[in-house]
């Protein structure tokens, strides 16, 4: 699956935000500015196969670049309202508000936070923009792939101690709805009553992390074409007109129960980091696959230098549209059509990725990797750069 | 040829190996405060934002010398375990996610002490030279 946000403008409530800050505590010294940025490259070594990373294109090409503003600041001793805004290469560098919200620091140790957030689906997801916090140039495609990464809601977030180790529990409810590109096809995706939790636990060099989310989706698909004579909205017509009516429900992703499961590991001693997560993305009756999707990542430091390998794989259980419609001679074109649908949904891949992070000054990184791809549709080896900093 | 260059090596071994026994860093609280010493892993907790009062209780506001400080490092790579860098990442997962704020970038020993100084709440750290009786040592590295 390879999917693009194209559209993601949620301006009106980061202007009233940033409004708010500006004017009346712009003199105050608690407004706080940070950044971050990231200009990046890469090219491909058989344009003819797969793209994979964003890049299909065998000359180099300098078109994964971001930067984003974080501005944050007090309204009182307990509340503080936050915007974040990125302005990406791939969306003519249009600043859009990745999240706005307000927070509300309810304990020492608890918030609550109102707005447009992050939702916390993985590991690296509150960071995912901010490269220069981990050793890859992004994190692993097989995984990171989810357009809908924020929710518009409330959270809760608390952290505490637990003996001698450190614990962090979030829970947050909302909504969303976004404009995607998905393998080619545009669609609207429509997230209601949408929830989840993440937890982690830790000490000095390790975390554990568990995280589970539900939400009923809806996404409407452009049509697009399934052979050139039939497109998915007359095949669906047809299906219509047929017995196996009701199977149409089943292809259709008309406010499904999707859930999504995540479990992860984080080390770093220092001298040795390690990664590992395992997630599990699926919409029920619907003809897209259920997503299992897992890495593992090792790496050492030495001196200014982090080495890195990566091994990343996409392992997808088809879905059965098709399921209950009896074999027969009639039958036959229609199982095969919706097994054929099914099919395109389904990603197997296996990447090996090797990387190294130089730190050339203090919030300065430069990055290189080889990504090295087996994928049911073909092979690819990906190269790519990227400097990376916060500010 | 050959033994200029072992004397300037041996020269520069031994300017890094004093310069890196001669610094001696103090970290300061108040002299009000309610305790004589803290440990390194409690100090670093307060520095890496797990926890927000000191062990008593008391809130507690850390202060970082200013980025590029030698102080600053060496206490960051001894106390917090983390390099410039690993410490400027740190701390970006905090701040990029409205999780965390990092202790103020507040100047060099002299600005850092005279906060101190004037703050029960505040914890900083200096070069031990500059210490004097406006502030409390609670504990020293190396």
């Amino acid at each position: 699956m390879n999917v693009n946000n194209t559209q993601r403008k949620k301006h009106g409530l980061a202007l009233a935000i940033a409004g708010l800050m500006l004017t009346p505590w712009a003199q105050a010294a608690d407004v706080n500015i940070s950044g971050f940025l990231s200009v990046g490259g890469g090219f491909v070594d058989d344009e003819n196969s797969i793209a994979y990373g964003g890049y299909d294109d065998e000359d180099l090409t300098f078109d994964k670049n971001l930067l984003g503003l974080q501005v944050s600041g007090k309204v009182n001793e307990k509340i503080s309202a936050t915007v974040q805004m990125i302005a990406r290469s791939s969306d003519d560098y249009d600043f859009s508000a990745e999240w706005a919200y307000l927070t509300w620091q309810a304990t020492e140790n608890s918030k609550v936070r109102v707005g447009r957030l992050r939702t916390p689906f993985y590991m690296f997801s509150d960071y995912l923009d901010v490269g220069y916090t981990y050793a890859w140039i992004s994190a692993p495609q097989e995984l990171y792939y989810l357009p809908f990464n924020n929710v518009n809601g409330i959270d809760y977030y608390l952290t505490s101690a637990l003996g001698s180790f450190d614990t962090s529990f979030q829970v947050y409810v909302g909504s969303f709805d976004d404009d995607f590109v998905l393998t080619g096809i545009s669609a609207t995706a429509e997230s209601k009553n949408q929830m989840g939790v993440a937890a982690t636990i830790g000490r000095d060099w390790w975390t554990l992390r568990a995280a589970y989310h539900q939400t009923d989706l809806t996404i409407e698909f452009s049509d697009f074409q399934l052979s050139e004579t039939v497109s998915f909205n007359q095949f669906l017509g047809q299906l219509e007109a047929s017995p196996f009516a009701d199977t149409v429900t089943k292809v259709l992703v008309d406010e499904d129960r999707t859930t999504f499961a995540e479990v992860g590991l984080n080390i770093d001693t220092g001298r040795f980091v390690a990664a590992a997560e395992y997630v599990e993305f699926d919409v029920e009756d619907s003809f897209l696959s259920k997503n299992i999707r897992h890495y593992i990542m090792g790496g050492v430091r030495a001196g200014d230098f982090l080495f890195h390998v990566t091994s990343a794989k996409s392992d997808d259980e088809l879905a059965s549209p098709e399921a209950g419609i009896p074999v027969s001679a009639e039958t036959a074109p229609i199982i095969g059509t919706l097994q054929a649908i099914a099919a395109t949904r389904g990603e197997f891949r296996d990447t090996v990725s090797y990387g190294v992070r130089w730190d050339v000054s203090s919030g300065v990184a430069l990055k290189l990797q080889y990504d090295d791809v087996d994928d049911n549709k073909g092979e690819q080896k990906v190269f790519s750069v990227a400097l990376q900093s916060v500010f | 040829m050959m033994k200029n260059f072992l004397r300037s090596v041996a020269a520069m071994a031994i300017i890094s190996w004093s310069g890196a026994v001669l610094a001696e860093v103090a970290v300061i609280v108040h002299p009000s405060a309610g305790f004589d010493s803290l440990t390194a892993d409690e100090i670093s907790r307060l520095f890496l934002g797990k926890s927000k009062s000191f062990p008593n209780g008391s809130p507690a506001i850390p202060l970082n010398q200013d980025d590029g400080s030698a102080t600053r490092d060496q206490f960051n790579q001894a106390i917090c375990n983390k390099s410039p860098s690993q410490y400027k990442a740190y701390w970006s997962k905090l701040v990029f996610t409205g999780k965390g704020t990092p202790p103020k970038d507040s100047g060099d020993d002299a600005a850092v002490k005279t906060l101190v100084a004037g703050n029960p709440k505040m914890i900083g750290y200096v070069d031990a030279s500059a210490v004097d009786d406006s502030v409390k040592v609670i504990y020293k590295l190396p």
